[in-house]
């Protein structure tokens, strides 16, 4: 186990040796990382946000004036049966005027001067969780304007259509974003790691002579670029979690968006683990280039 | 194809960088347990001799044999397998400064991932061979040019090689040091190993009385 041992010392000499070099890679990667976290915490979080919205959707169906108290029910059983539709209450004129004197009581005196109750009867639907991206509604809206007795079809389409297109741009700036900024950590781990081998090519020398394989001599450089990857993403998270804290604590104390502070998460422990094991990858990849260029394989 | 009693055999071998000569239709055998002095001034071809038998270097032309496996052909992945049967001295020592003298000649056990035992017992020996135990602890710089050139020996036959190269060894030393690694050479001969030095010096000749092949221009010009 002396090759182990020796193996993970020589990648802590290395940066030891190499601190200062050590310390700016990782700072470095870690801005760069951060820069790659901020979008996509962004993203995960309007993706909630949106999963939310697409849960609480409601479709409201308005019914013809003459439509009878039998075709009304045939139309609520006709609903019921569709896939689409989770729950749905009727609500009848009179309800619906009902709620409107209850919601607008200033604004009731407004309906008296028409004499008749001008609102309509409406079924409010919700559908059910597999229909609720803003396409399947919209297409279950389409089909069901075409129903007898059906007068129109409400939902908050141009509120849902907007999110849905705000999460696309920024999904692929994310991962427009994320390409070139991984590439930006890779190339600066990749370039620590260089200058430790060319700092240390001497050795790299006499350990090849004296019968070391490549593997034996890359391991200890592996593990410095995984180290470093390691490190910066960690230290990336950390900023990323301060900022978020101070965020939400400046939501908080701005009355006008009181509420959204809960709604917004930070990375679950899945994620933080995933954005470290990418770094990690990063800097092996990194090492990887390095070692190439460097041509520490020849025999 | 190899003798039986030949550990290194060269045949028709050539060698040229970029239209320099280094080596010029070279045959030699050398048995097991010789000690041989490969003479020559600079640029003879000595060195470049020395890098092919360690896979270091390929042959333009030819073929080199050592302990029967032909080294020109090996594939780079093997290469290392063959150094570990090889010890190697430098005239520049080539000493990890940072390690102690022991962890300098425990590196070639540790790359063949022997045990913590094996490496405490054949690094004591191999330090006790050449006289240097007494310093096991201490830094290369710390060391006389004459201790790190042991140091450099006992880190060379610490996994017990088939045969030892030494390039220029006493290159950086002076008369009563050169006498005394020469000695060495001569022991560890004596227990078997084949032993090749490199050298240009020839005082060194006149304190071996073996074998000596001269080298001039690339080509074998004696061999006594």
């Amino acid at each position: 186990m002396k090759w182990l041992w020796y193996i993970f010392r020589e990648a802590w000499v290395n940066l030891w040796t190499n601190r200062t070099t050590t310390v700016v890679a990782t700072l470095t990667t870690a801005f760069t990382l951060a820069c790659v976290g901020i979008f996509l915490l962004s993203y995960v979080n309007l993706r909630n946000a949106a999963d939310w919205l697409q849960e609480d959707i409601k479709v409201i169906v308005y019914l013809d004036d003459g439509v009878s108290s039998a075709e009304t029910q045939e139309l609520e059983e006709k609903l019921k049966e569709d896939r689409m539709v989770a729950a749905i209450r009727h609500i009848s004129k009179e309800e619906a005027l009902g709620e409107f004197r209850s919601q607008f009581p200033s604004d009731s005196h407004l309906l008296e001067g028409l004499g008749e109750n001008p609102l309509p009867a409406s079924f409010v639907v919700t559908p059910a969780p597999s229909y609720r991206s803003p396409d399947a509604v919209s297409r279950w809206a389409e089909r069901v304007l075409t129903m007898a007795g059906v007068a129109k079809v409400d939902y908050n389409q141009q509120w849902i259509d907007a999110l849905a297109e705000l999460i696309r741009y920024i999904e692929l700036t994310a991962i427009g974003v994320g390409v070139i900024l991984c590439a930006a950590a890779l190339t600066i781990i990749a370039n620590t790691i260089r200058l430790a081998l060319f700092a240390r090519r001497d050795e790299v020398e006499i350990l090849r002579l004296i019968g070391a394989t490549n593997a034996f001599i890359r391991i200890p450089y592996f593990l410095e670029g995984a180290l470093l990857g390691a490190c910066g993403s960690a230290l990336a998270l950390g900023m990323l979690k301060l900022g978020f804290e101070l965020f939400r604590h400046q939501i908080a104390s701005a009355g006008r968006f009181r509420g959204i502070e809960n709604m917004v998460s930070f990375f679950p422990l899945s994620i933080c683990l995933i954005f470290i094991a990418v770094g990690m990858g990063l800097g092996v990849a990194g090492s990887m280039v390095s070692l190439r260029r460097f041509g520490e394989g020849r025999g | 194809m190899m003798a039986t009693d030949a550990m290194i055999q060269l045949i028709h071998v050539s060698k040229s960088y970029d239209r320099r000569i280094a080596l010029s239709d070279v045959t030699l055998e050398i048995g097991k347990g010789e000690f041989v002095l490969l003479m020559g001034p600079s640029g003879a071809g000595k060195s470049t001799l020395l890098r092919m038998l360690i896979g270091e270097e390929r042959p333009d032309q030819g073929q080199i044999f050592v302990q029967g496996r032909n080294v020109s052909r090996l594939k780079q992945a093997e290469v290392p397998y063959l150094r570990r049967k090889i010890g190697t001295v430098f005239q520049d020592f080539r000493l990890f400064p940072q390690k102690s003298v022991f962890e300098n000649v425990a590196l070639p056990l540790i790359v063949q991932r022997a045990s913590v035992t094996d490496i405490r017992r054949k690094v004591t020996e191999a330090l006790r061979a050449v006289g240097v135990e007494h310093n096991k602890d201490q830094l290369p710089h710390s060391l006389s040019t004459g201790e790190r050139q042991r140091v450099c020996i006992a880190r060379a036959i610490v996994n017990g090689p088939v045969v030892l190269l030494a390039d220029e060894p006493t290159g950086n030393l002076d008369p009563e040091r050169t006498a005394e690694i020469i000695e060495l050479f001569k022991l560890i001969n004596a227990r078997g190993t084949t032993v090749i030095v490199a050298t240009h010096d020839p005082h060194v000749m006149a304190l071996v009385s073996r074998r000596v092949i001269t080298l001039t221009q690339g080509g074998l010009a004696e061999e006594r």
